[in-house]
């Protein structure tokens, strides 16, 4: 049985502090609005993906956004993957400030 | 230039996986109305369909499937996705659906095993 290598694992932690400043530098501080909000979550997306890839790690990598206005709205999100337990691995961070909810995920896996 | 004509069993055929995805939300959704009690299980099972009918294919990939299921109150809803990949090998499916009381945005991300 090998050792964890950490320099070519998925390790939620470190993706989970990247979701967080990402989404905190595309969109903390701001209120919801409907005419910005594309630009957000792209940003928030691209930031992300530019972090991870950053890492230099054997993965692909698909990262998801979601932001939605509150006012009352429920919203359920689910995910399943087929893939190599022992390799992969995904990460989600929820955001939330006064007007809006951000839901980030991010899948890794391993070339 | 020598062309490489990829073979259906090892490319990602986006019809064929929109098709599967709109069947698999209209057998668990289609007809309902939006139900805080239901909705966990709505999309538990959509994510499990879609899978199903994706792995039964038998290609050489990795899959995710993702589903957000919203009720509609008049809230704006973005979403986003980016994917750091092999271009030519992988691929991306979204589809959105929705009856009068909500909104169903369902993903499948296709990743080519080496």
């Amino acid at each position: 049985m090998f050792p964890l290598n950490l320099q070519t694992a998925f390790i939620v932690e470190e993706v989970s502090k990247i979701i967080k400043e990402s989404v905190e530098a595309a969109i903390g501080g701001n209120a919801y609005q409907h005419s910005r909000v594309n630009q957000w979550s792209t940003s928030v997306v691209e930031q992300c993906l530019s972090q991870l890839s950053k890492l230099g790690k054997p993965f692909k990598y698909i990262v998801t956004c979601i932001i939605m206005q509150k006012n009352g709205a429920g919203l359920q999100t689910a995910s399943t993957c087929f893939w190599d337990n022992s390799t992969d691995g995904s990460c989600a961070v929820r955001w939330e400030n006064k007007s809006m909810y951000c839901i980030v995920s991010v899948f890794g896996l391993a070339i | 230039m020598e062309e490489f004509h990829n073979g259906n069993e090892g490319s990602f055929n986006q019809e064929e996986v929109d098709n599967s995805i709109k069947e698999c939300i209209e057998s668990v959704v289609g007809g309902d109305d939006y139900s805080q009690s239901l909705v966990n299980k709505w999309t538990a099972g959509i994510v499990e369909r879609c899978l199903t009918q994706l792995v039964k294919q038998g290609k050489p990939y990795k899959y995710i499937v993702t589903c957000a299921v919203m009720q509609k109150t008049g809230a704006g809803l973005h979403t986003a996705n980016s994917c750091y990949w092999d271009t030519t090998m992988d691929g991306s499916c979204t589809v959105r659906w929705e009856n009068r009381t909500m909104y169903c945005v369902v993903s499948v991300f296709a990743v080519a095993i080496a």
